[in-house]
């Protein structure tokens, strides 16, 4: 298990976050002083090949004061996979994609899957991005037009029955459980709010980096086997 | 014609491609010709989308273009003679999972290649798995998922298979999100297929169709 203080400016200093922009909404307001951060476009995750090699860049590009890398994503298709740092080492939590972090935990996000597979997760950062068939749905009326697009969406929805916006505690949520609320109804969706927490996150941030996280020295590579937690 | 019919289904022209359907089987073209052009098109439609041109949506076009093309060619395949199966393909998404635009295409790709397919739906536990390759008794197993959550569920599919003793009696396919030689070996499956017609060429092979 690896511990340390990074609540100490010292260490803070000496560490760096690379993260998605939907993860950093919620990674914010616990970042450590003085910890350098690298936010990444949210839309990367629907192109893992693509999503690698801007994670590597920006791991390359790292500088060499920095000895430790937090890598605010989960396996995100295979996306960290390969990865790789030649002086840092390299933290990334034990988790599938994002939701299991806002959620607090891989078990967590797997009793959701379980009791719901057919849950369409929503976030303040996955609402503000606007990257979600929902909003989606005015592009394809423009390319295909009113009936298509409905067919369209019905067909990319017909498998979900649940619209679940994560409650992380972190903001004033009104606005988007409005918009939540409003997006399930029009795509016949139960709305659901459930409990999200910042477990996952502070641990990341503040250790320590236990069975929870893939943890890399620098050299190595991440591999699939790294993010397997079954006997 | 075909290649005026690969063209409008590739390009997303719905009603260019059905009328031309029409107008083949009208003049009695023969139905495979009209399947062979869908399966080009599809080809290129699978082409443009691992090139970023084309998305989810255009992949759901396609297949639900072909599910109308083959409606329209079906009563002309009765009248041919009988179509040779080459074998049967028991197909679902994992239990946990419900992505299933992959998995159709891949089911109708099988079906128009030859195939009997019995489609298990998502979110497939691993024991109706077990059941259906009881009573479908196919040579290839077919098992699909987007999320990497579904590996683990693959790996528990492929155990049950194993558990119930039926795994010597088929070969297993896994397809759908990410998958690789990694996940292969992690799953237990005998094969991973990158896309449609991968799984087509894997279950050929397994049952010696040329």
């Amino acid at each position: 298990m690896t511990h340390i203080k990074l609540s100490d400016p010292r260490n803070a200093a000496r560490t760096k976050v690379i993260a998605c922009a939907t993860v950093i909404e919620e990674m914010r307001p616990h970042l450590p002083p003085g910890m350098e951060v690298q936010v990444l476009d949210f839309g990367l995750h629907i192109n893992p090949q693509e999503l690698k090699r801007i994670l590597q860049e920006a791991i390359d590009a790292t500088a060499p004061q920095i000895d430790t890398i937090l890598l605010g994503y989960g396996l995100c298709s295979m996306a960290v996979v390969g990865l790789q740092a030649t002086h840092c080492t390299l933290v990334v939590p034990k988790v599938d994609d994002c939701i299991a972090i806002f959620l607090g935990s891989r078990t967590a996000y797997r009793q959701q899957a379980h009791r719901e597979p057919g849950t369409y997760y929503l976030t303040k950062g996955w609402i503000e991005v606007g990257d979600s068939p929902f909003a989606e749905y005015d592009r394809l009326v423009e390319q295909y037009g009113e009936e298509k697009a409905r067919w369209l969406m019905n067909q990319m929805l017909k498998n979900y029955t649940r619209l679940a916006l994560i409650n992380t505690g972190q903001y004033e949520l009104e606005r988007y459980r409005e918009y939540s609320r409003c997006t399930a109804a029009r795509f016949g969706l139960r709305y659901e709010e459930i409990p999200g927490s910042n477990a996952l996150i502070r641990k990341m941030l503040y250790g320590p980096w236990d069975g929870d996280f893939v943890v890399v020295r620098p050299g190595e590579k991440i591999t699939y086997q790294d993010f397997i937690t079954n006997p | 014609m075909s290649k005026e019919l690969v063209n409008a289904i590739a390009d997303m022209r719905e009603e260019d491609a059905l009328r031309i359907v029409r107008e083949m089987v009208e003049s009695d073209s023969d139905p495979m010709t009209i399947l062979d052009a869908a399966r080009e098109a599809m080809a290129v439609v699978g082409q443009r989308y691992e090139e970023g041109t084309y998305f989810l949506p255009e992949l759901m076009l396609a297949g639900e273009m072909l599910g109308q093309i083959t409606e329209i060619v079906k009563p002309a395949l009765a009248k041919a003679p009988e179509v040779t199966r080459y074998g049967k393909v028991v197909i679902g998404t994992v239990q946990g999972d419900i992505h299933d635009i992959g998995k159709n295409i891949v089911t109708f790709m099988l079906d128009v290649n030859g195939f009997a397919v019995l489609d298990l739906g998502v979110d497939v536990p691993p024991q109706k798995f077990v059941e259906a390759i009881r009573d479908f008794q196919p040579q290839v197993v077919g098992l699909s998922g987007f999320l990497t959550l579904a590996f683990d569920t693959m790996k528990e599919t492929v155990d049950a298979i194993k558990e119930a003793g039926l795994r010597d009696g088929v070969k297993i396919m896994i397809g759908g999100g990410q998958v690789n030689e990694e996940i292969k070996a992690y799953t237990g499956a005998d094969a991973y297929g990158r896309d449609a017609m991968a799984g087509v060429s894997l279950a050929k092979q397994w049952v010696g169709a040329k």
